[in-house]
């Protein structure tokens, strides 16, 4: 009878932790971060803990499927606000942890300073524009910036596709930038809302917290309307008998199985504030922005001075930093070993090629969409607007709207491209 | 029943939202009232996209990993 308990026990074929190829190719990609960190840290401190946090972040973008592109397309394709609630608990968390630190910054807002790194960008046309392109882009190309990253790095080529379009876009934002600058940049305000009607640092963290409810509500109502509601899958859940099964049973809902998106949000908007902290807020298009510069130089274009933009702040603001290694490059480049780990463990890398052609065009004309409405709005759906909203700007919640505005058109256009 | 029976809707390649559009076009068109579908992805949002809208239609859903980054829904009608 003994050997029957223990037949049945060995009969499953997992019997033991079963080590992948992928596992195994994630332990690798995990010791090369970790040692390309102490590298980096050899010569610049921060630079090297940018680069563990941007690691953390793509893990969590991965891990949790957090998708801006899907938040606001799947509202008005399906009626689900699945990313888009994902997306309002992390800004809710930041808005906390970023006042916290601008108080630090800026004890007396009504003094007129704003405090410095903290996504404030300018209002005007430029990000209404910017919002809009960027919305029709992210729902053209299948992922907005920080989504093609981290898919770069789990496998999908048409993502490849999208990042060099959007190192396009940046290119042609580059060469027409003065130009955006004279016409409406330079004259647009920053609004910074403690600093406005004397509403402080209280003030302007109920209304943005305020705003944040108001959106997960009509979020909730727009699902409700859609007949929308979460399944209950049938997954094969067997109950843990042996010692390998309990431990994969604490492993699993991290590494195999995909987080509950509200984790995510929480989690993404934990390493917002250490990042701002240790650094400034998250923004990922200073490296790209970085990269086109490059480029056009390498073309034999010249790069012309770019009017004011160091003096606005956010990411790609950033880009004129020297050095290989800088702070650009580790958010940026940061990312991807973090999204290739996540994928690893869970066993879900693959070299993705799309079927169809058209997807390649879609890739590239997206992509071009984006990067020129990122380098106008100063930033992509991370540095101008996961966050900006909680730097208390009202240029996040301008550049949000249009995007979502952008975001519907881009979802008549691929309706109809099937 | 045998595998070969059972209609198969290969989306691998494609990234969201088309796993989901081409399961609704599906569902609501060719093969309006299917009994059972299979759906191949090789994009991890789908398995998240796909249950919902295929329960809205009265379907339950079956995700089995087929191999390193795909995996089969098995749509049934309830």
């Amino acid at each position: 009878m003994t050997t029957d308990s223990l037949s049945l026990e060995n009969s499953k074929p997992n019997a033991l932790i079963p080590i992948s190829r992928q596992t195994r190719a994630g332990f690798v990609v995990v010791f090369l971060t970790l040692l390309v960190a102490f590298l980096i840290s050899r010569q610049n401190g921060e630079v090297a803990a940018v680069w563990m946090l941007a690691t953390a972040f793509g893990l969590t973008l991965q891990r949790a499927r957090f998708c801006f592109a899907s938040a606001f397309r799947d509202l008005f394709l399906f009626g689900s606000g699945h990313n888009m609630k994902g997306i309002i608990v992390g800004m809710g968390i930041a808005t906390i942890g970023f006042a916290a630190i601008m108080h630090w910054i800026v004890p007396n807002p009504g003094s007129g300073t704003l405090p410095a790194e903290a996504h404030i960008l300018p209002v005007g046309l430029s990000v209404v524009v910017g919002g809009l392109l960027f919305g029709v882009g992210m729902v053209i190309a299948g992922g907005c910036v920080s989504g093609s990253l981290y898919r770069m790095a789990e496998g999908y080529i048409a993502s490849w596709v999208a990042i060099v379009g959007v190192i396009i876009g940046l290119g042609a934002l580059t060469l027409t930038w003065n130009w955006w600058w004279n016409f409406t940049i330079s004259t647009e305000p920053k609004v910074w809302f403690p600093n406005v009607a004397n509403l402080g640092y209280t003030g302007a963290i109920v209304i943005t917290l305020l705003g944040l409810v108001a959106i997960y509500l009509l979020v909730t109502f727009m699902e409700l309307k859609n007949g929308l509601f979460m399944p209950h899958i049938n997954k094969k859940i067997a109950p843990a008998i042996n010692f390998d099964e309990r431990v994969r049973a604490t492993i699993d809902p991290v590494f195999k199985r995909g987080w509950p998106i509200a984790i995510g949000g929480v989690v993404l908007g934990i390493i917002g504030i250490v990042m701002y902290t240790v650094h400034m807020p998250l923004g990922v298009t200073g490296e790209l922005m970085r990269a086109s510069q490059l480029g056009l130089g390498w073309a034999g274009v010249d790069v012309p001075t770019l009017d004011g933009l160091s003096t606005l702040g956010g990411c790609t603001g950033r880009s004129g930093e020297p050095g290989l290694l800088g702070h650009t490059f580790a958010i940026t480049v940061g990312l991807l070993p973090g999204a290739l780990i996540g994928a690893l463990f869970a066993g879900e890398f693959k070299i993705r090629l799309p079927k169809k052609k058209r997807r390649y065009f879609q890739s590239i004309t997206g992509g071009v969409m984006m990067g020129y409405a990122s380098g106008l709005a100063i930033g992509c759906t991370i540095g101008a607007f996961f966050s900006a909203v909680p730097s208390l700007s009202l240029s996040g919640w301008v550049f949000g709207l249009a995007m979502a505005a952008g975001a519907f058109t881009g979802t008549q256009v691929i309706k109809r491209i099937g | 029943m045998a595998d070969e029976q059972i209609p198969v809707l290969d989306v691998r390649g494609e990234i969201c939202p088309y796993p989901m559009l081409k399961t609704n076009e599906m569902l609501d068109g060719d093969q309006k009232g299917v009994l059972i579908l299979d759906v191949l992805t090789d994009h991890p949002p789908a398995l998240s996209t796909v249950p919902p809208q295929a329960m809205k239609r009265g379907y339950e859903v079956e995700i089995d990993e087929l191999g390193a980054g795909e995996w089969r829904m098995r749509l049934t009608k309830i």
